[in-house]
């Protein structure tokens, strides 16, 4: 798949392991240390032929590397994964210089002044809207269609983009969507909040060029419109399925993405140029750098509301689904107990099912398949999601509990004429809960990491934050050890309540008077 | 109390049980004796419904609990189960044990199920270990609070089964004493083991159980004094005697040792006799006969009356060799210093030669 997008922060922290969090920290002083060495050789005004011998970083997947062996066949090309990447090994001096489009580069040069930008481009490419392939998808691309012809014409589109890409912040203002009257209903408008001055994020608000564009097409054509942010990887699931009725991302028209959506034309045509490191300013100490990178991280625009809002959705995904799974997960239990073959044989289908397959795709298939024709938020497709885990996990502990309580104690209890209810709650689960506990905790932890990948279904969890603020202040580490912190925090918090409960449940840890609660002894 | 009619129990295309008929009356204790694999516990676990009978009727005080509705639950009330592997909750302190059902299922008040329970570990010996856990406890207390937990449902029958088998020798004893004193009071119960002098001690009534049925039914001293059919007169004698066979001049002695102490251990002999017991056997077969006789072939039979207090031991091999000839003066004065009655018969007919010796210790 060619992909022009290059400028959202796309880290996945899935399964990020957490002791790696020292690891970075140390990386973290490096990474600023080098920012303030300073060499002060690379010349101002440098043009693509500078770098015809050079090596030039480009985002895997993009159409930018095609472009270079096309200009400089004598250039060296370092593949990359995300643009953060490309600018720590920029700052590092592992390579030369950065392929990417001028608006972006622009933006990247703001936060970052020992950076410039060649005069002249390699090519360009046209930005545009997609839309689902229905009848609705086939009136919305025509509308918009005219739109921006009608924009172009006047003159108003390329005011517009002046106005994102320039520095002036009090214009970068979009219109209160929320007042809009919706006539002819209200449309849902999906991006990834990662790329300036494209989509993202600015005072915890979704803003950008296209954005302004989505607005203001929807107010000329009587529409109301819902903002969603949500992985890049997903925008075209949800676009496909319907879900949203149109989106952009900094996305061009492709003949392999024709067949999937329709394109509007394009809303801009972008200039390609190499981003290069210019001279370096002395920074200051690492001390300065922490201070400044923290500032950026959380002070500026306020973004760690962004983070407490981020913080609220992970713990709440978790909570809940802690909650609901643990009641599933048991009552599933107790219902293939004494439930026969085919009680056994469906649960155990379905806590395969739910094992087996990676959390993101359970996930997506729930919010796209299952529930796609639902009205339902993504965070709560989440908590269905994470509930179906846990409990498939809580079926299996209490399972693998039980089975080890000796079945002499089941004989002894129904001897004494117990019922077989009486049995398991009294006697059965208590023992086989001092089994389950550690497995039970261990489980939370590994729920709350799994949580990080909500992105994709348009949730803004933790993580997702940590990815927005990042695609803002091209701060590579700061914001990633800060989620980890964070991750840690929540873990370290939910683990020590279930300690609690556990320890409140091990009858070998009552006290005395405990035991003999309601009973007076002679001596 | 207790009526059997035709009850069976198959497991599978096995039928363990066949066809029991009896009747259990007030005061009865009951021995359930036999060969292992022929379904003594298994009367038991029918009889509380463990394994649910698989044909016929059992009655208990007059109602069939094998009848479709019955309330199991609560038959299980008046049934009383000491297990051999004892079964205590092992999340419950031992106090806890003893009162957890006389609180949920008869309704006593917690105080009153104490006062109870701690006067039943009382009665056990076991009233300073209330508040520990059952993993503190050896196997013969846990098996004596497994009897006080039976007991505070105050049931009408217990229905032990094989309450010492899992138990180290030495705590037999503490079980069996209080097994004991249950008996004397009286109660009713079932009792399925293979110590034989605990089944003699508190038993009044045996059921000799074999060919899935209970084959001989009668009082303890009937059964094990004059047993009417001819397989219980075996399995009894068996009980009683031990027969050791050596067919070879590399004979394991060690192994034969063993065995002895076994046997002795079983019936409750004192350690002076089974000392005097080895050591006759020892030298007398061993020393002595082992390297002269023509064939190693030697079968010794061990009897013990408890009433005599006296073993008698029966020597039979090949050969005309006399005892008495031998180089081995040592041996024989070993052999004299334990018996107070020896004497030799050959068989001319059989070419058997056969020893008798008495062994008594004061």
């Amino acid at each position: 798949m060619i992909k022009n997008r290059q400028f959202y922060a796309r880290m996945r922290s899935i399964g990020v392991c957490l002791a790696l969090a020292a690891v970075l920290m140390l990386s973290c002083s490096f990474v600023f240390a080098g920012g303030s060495a300073d060499e002060g050789e690379a010349a101002a005004d440098m043009s693509i032929e500078d770098f015809s011998d050079k090596t030039i970083g480009v985002q895997t997947g993009s159409i930018f590397d095609k472009m270079i062996a096309e200009v400089m066949p004598d250039a060296k090309i370092a593949y990359f994964s995300t643009f953060t990447d490309e600018i720590n090994a920029l700052k590092a001096k592992k390579i030369d210089g950065i392929c990417g489009t001028e608006s972006t580069i622009r933006e990247l040069m703001k936060q970052n002044g020992d950076i410039s930008l060649t005069k002249d481009s390699m090519g360009e490419f046209g930005t545009c809207f997609l839309f689902p392939k229905n009848e609705k998808g086939e009136v919305l691309v025509g509308q918009m269609d005219a739109f921006i012809t009608g924009l172009e014409e006047s003159g108003e589109l390329a005011h517009l983009h002046e106005v994102w890409t320039g520095k002036d912040e009090s214009l970068k203002v979009i219109d209160d969507y929320s007042s809009f009257p919706a006539d002819n209903g209200t449309l849902k408008f999906v991006t990834e909040g990662t790329f300036p001055p494209y989509d993202y994020f600015a005072d915890n608000e979704l803003v950008g060029y296209e954005v302004d564009l989505a607005v203001r097409f929807c107010k000329e054509y009587g529409y109301g419109i819902d903002l969603i942010d949500m992985n890049f990887d997903a925008l075209m699931p949800a676009i496909q399925s319907g879900k949203c009725d149109f989106g952009a991302s900094g996305i061009a028209a492709t003949e392999e993405r024709k067949e999937n959506a329709y394109f509007s034309v394009p809303d801009y045509y972008e200039q390609i140029k190499i981003a290069y490191l210019n001279e370096s300013s002395s920074k200051g100490g690492i001390i300065a750098s922490i201070k400044s990178s923290f500032n950026k991280t959380f002070i500026q625009e306020s973004r760690y509301k962004l983070f407490i809002q981020g913080i609220l959705t992970t713990i709440l995904i978790t909570v809940c689904s802690v909650i609901l799974g643990t009641l599933l997960g048991f009552l599933l239990y107790l219902w293939c107990r004494r439930g026969g073959f085919i009680a056994n044989k469906v649960t155990a289908f379905c806590v395969w099912l739910v094992q087996g397959l990676p959390v993101i795709v359970l996930l997506m298939l729930l919010y796209y398949v299952v529930l796609g024709k639902v009205s339902i938020s993504g965070m709560w497709v989440s908590v269905i999601g994470f509930t179906l885990v846990f409990a498939a996990a809580v079926y299996s502990m209490i399972l693998a509990g039980v089975r080890a309580v000796d079945d002499g104690q089941t004989e002894a209890s129904y001897a004494l004429g117990f019922t077989d209810r009486e049995t398991f709650f009294g006697i059965i689960l208590p023992q086989a809960a001092q089994h389950f506990m550690p497995m039970y905790k261990s489980e939370i932890v590994s729920l709350i990491k799994a949580t990080a990948v909500v992105g994709y279904i348009a949730v803004q969890d933790l993580t997702k934050m940590g990815d927005i603020v990042r695609s803002r202040t091209y701060e590579a580490f700061f914001p990633l050890v800060a989620v980890a912190v964070i991750y840690f925090v929540i873990s370290a918090i939910l683990t020590a309540i279930v300690s609690r409960i556990t320890l409140s449940v091990d009858p070998e840890k009552r006290s005395e008077a405990k035991v003999l609660k309601g009973v007076k002894t002679d001596d | 109390m207790i009526e059997f009619r035709h009850m069976q129990k198959t497991f599978g295309t096995s039928t363990v049980l066949k066809d029991i008929n009896a009747t259990v009356n007030e005061g009865d204790s009951i021995a359930i004796i036999g060969p292992s694999g022929t379904g003594k516990s298994t009367l038991m676990r029918c009889l509380n419904f463990l394994d649910p009978p698989t044909g016929g009727q059992i009655f208990v005080d007059g109602e069939e609990i094998t009848a479709p509705g019955c309330n199991i639950n609560k038959m299980r009330q008046k049934m009383g189960m000491v297990f051999q592997s004892y079964n205590l909750f092992n999340h419950m302190t031992v106090i806890e044990n003893i009162m957890y059902a006389p609180v949920k299922l008869l309704g006593l008040s917690r105080q009153e199920a104490y006062d109870r329970g701690i006067a039943l570990l009382r009665q056990v010996g076991l009233a300073e270990r209330a508040l520990k856990y059952p993993s503190s406890l050896s196997g013969g207390q846990k098996q004596r609070v497994a009897i006080a937990r039976t007991l505070a449902m105050d049931p009408e029958i217990i229905l032990f089964d094989e309450p010492t088998s899992a138990l180290d020798p030495t705590m037999v004893g503490e079980v069996e004493a209080v097994i004991e004193d249950l008996a004397k009071s009286g109660k009713t119960m079932m009792i399925v083991t293979h110590e034989m002098r605990l089944a003699k001690k508190v038993s009044n009534r045996v059921f000799y159980m074999d060919e899935g049925i209970i084959y001989e039914d009668g009082s303890t001293e009937q059964v094990f004094d004059n047993p009417v059919k001819d397989k219980t007169r075996r399995f009894v004698r068996r009980l009683k005697v031990l027969e050791l066979f050596v067919d070879s001049r590399d004979y394991d002695f060690v192994g034969a040792i063993t065995d002895i102490e076994q046997y002795c251990f079983k019936n409750r002999i004192p350690d002076k006799l089974c000392y005097g017991i080895r050591s006759v056997i020892e030298e007398l077969c061993i020393a002595i006969l082992l390297p002269v006789i023509p064939e190693p072939k030697i079968n010794i039979v061990t009897e013990y009356s408890e009433k005599h207090q006296s073993a008698y031991i029966t020597v039979s091999y090949p050969g005309s060799y006399r005892p008495g000839n031998t180089d081995d003066r040592l041996a024989l004065q070993l052999i004299d210093v334990f018996s107070s009655y020896q004497s030799y018969d050959y068989d001319e007919k059989t070419g058997m030669s056969t020893v008798k010796i008495k062994i008594f210790t004061k």
